[in-house]
């Protein structure tokens, strides 16, 4: 199944405890507080609904939201 | 001289309701949280928590950092964030640095490893959450309370079944005494009522399959209840200094092991820790006060217990008023003492008794002075029982505040 930017924002607002609002586009994952363990919870949601394989050590916390949204919809296009 | 320790704060969620008005109005009005729970695959009777209410008062509070958090958790967290409040310590410099946490727990977050487990087991997938260890362990609501409020002192939580929290509150009437700490956030939380965790209470045979009838006759057992009770307790000398609002004194502890059977209780053990409560209170056993017991409604705890109370309280006991509450909670396990004291010690300052439900009629075997309707009461102690499974004993003595 196919995930789209929306699925992402979506996944990683609720699972940092965020407001969809608060996820600017060129906003790091540091900018936002969004610590290693929201990290692997987001990707551990992701593979569960959309079946992708993502290593959670390839998303740096100096990731902008763009980037990280970017690099999940790519993964999952392949 | 030891130091006298007083309640500055109380919250707690339970089936009655979310917070201690709530929980005390439903109380004496002799209304029982024990209703049918129907939440596939778990049918029964039980005192469940309305989730929705629950997610209300935790959308509330600043949740952030914490990671997922399974209902013990959240149950922990508005209990504490109310008796804090209460007792006025929000932002107060002494949560940093001055108080010690200690929370009572019968077992994990149940609901997080029954979730994890039907992954492994039921859908054979090999991926579990990544938050399954932090978000079930026995002391994560201790952690999720210190990040709540800004406690850096020492923070644990205390397992001891169905006598959990009031150890935890015991144990913390003593660090305070020691000089350890000045203020303690002490009491319990229990989120028995998932899957697993319901059907092995069940496979126990002492749950009941209509309600909770404590001393009564044809009782058949216990109702599995849910929740939190938690109590700002503080040395009277820093509550006096900061003009707190003084609810009450936690006055005395006492604790046994019966070292004898995992699940029978023995009325020597049973005896011990009440008359130890006394002595560490400084006051006699005969002392007329309002007795609220462990009172589960199985058959073997209630004969027990009745026996021992009708020992150790002697003389005393046909002036005193003896009450049930799980009748109207269900049993909260961990949480199941902190939340019968709150409720006790409302009791002593309401001077109102808050009536044992359910009770079809006296049984010879366990026959006790029972508030059957709530009714006035002009006691100033109050003697709190928990007796666990495994024979683990701790009861509370509280002191009306005149």
């Amino acid at each position: 199944m196919a995930v789209t930017a929306d699925d992402v924002l979506e996944i990683i607002a609720a699972e940092a405890k965020l407001d969809r609002a608060a996820l600017k586009p060129d906003a790091t994952l540091t900018d936002l507080a969004i610590s290693s363990l929201d990290v692997v919870s987001v990707v551990f949601e992701l593979e569960d609904r959309f079946g992708l394989d993502i290593e959670p050590e390839t998303i740096e916390p100096t990731f902008t939201i763009a980037e990280f949204v970017d690099h999940v919809v790519s993964l999952s296009n392949t | 001289m030891s130091r006298k320790v007083v309640i500055t704060g109380m919250g707690c969620v339970s089936g009655l309701g979310i917070g201690v008005a709530p929980t005390w109005q439903r109380s004496i009005a002799g209304e029982s949280a024990i209703r049918p729970l129907d939440r596939p695959p778990i049918a029964g009777p039980a005192a469940w928590v309305d989730p929705d209410a629950l997610a209300q008062a935790a959308a509330r509070l600043d949740l952030k950092r914490m990671g997922k958090l399974d209902p013990l958790s959240l149950f922990a967290l508005v209990a504490a964030a109310e008796a804090v409040d209460m007792a006025g310590l929000a932002g107060h410099p002494a949560l940093a640095t001055r108080t010690a946490i200690l929370l009572g727990c019968g077992s994990p977050g149940n609901a997080t490893l029954d979730a994890a487990f039907e992954r492994l087991y039921a859908r054979g997938l090999g991926k579990l959450h990544p938050q399954t260890i932090p978000s079930s362990m026995m002391s994560a609501p201790a952690s999720h309370l210190a990040m709540l409020l800004g406690v850096h002192g020492p923070t644990m939580a205390l397992s001891s079944a169905c006598a959990s929290s009031a150890n935890a509150l015991g144990e913390a009437l003593h660090m305070i005494r020691a000089g350890r700490v000045d203020v303690a956030v002490a009491g319990g939380s229990e989120a028995c009522i998932a899957y697993g965790s319901w059907v092995a209470w069940q496979a126990l045979g002492v749950v009941a399959p209509d309600t909770c009838r404590p001393f009564s006759r044809d009782r058949k057992g216990l109702a599995l209840g849910e929740g939190a009770a938690l109590l700002v307790l503080e040395s009277e000398e820093h509550a006096l200094a900061r003009g707190a609002p003084i609810l009450g004194e936690l006055a005395g502890y006492g604790a046994s092991s019966d070292a004898a059977d995992m699940t029978a209780p023995d009325q020597a053990g049973v005896e011990g820790a009440i008359r130890a409560a006394f002595d560490d209170a400084a006051l006699a056993p005969e002392t007329p006060a309002l007795i609220s017991t462990h009172g589960t409604g199985t058959k073997l705890n209630d004969a027990t217990e009745a026996a021992a109370i009708r020992a150790v309280h002697g003389a005393g006991l046909h002036a005193s008023t003896v009450i049930a509450t799980k009748s109207a909670h269900g049993h909260l396990i961990g949480g199941s003492g902190a939340l019968e004291f709150l409720i006790g010690m409302k009791a002593l300052a309401e001077g109102i008794a808050p009536p044992v439900l359910n009770h079809l009629g006296p049984d010879p075997d366990s026959d006790l002075p029972l508030a059957l309707e709530a009714g006035p009461i002009a006691h100033d102690i109050l003697v709190s029982n928990s007796f666990a499974f495994g024979g683990l004993n701790a009861v509370l003595i509280g002191r009306k505040r005149t």
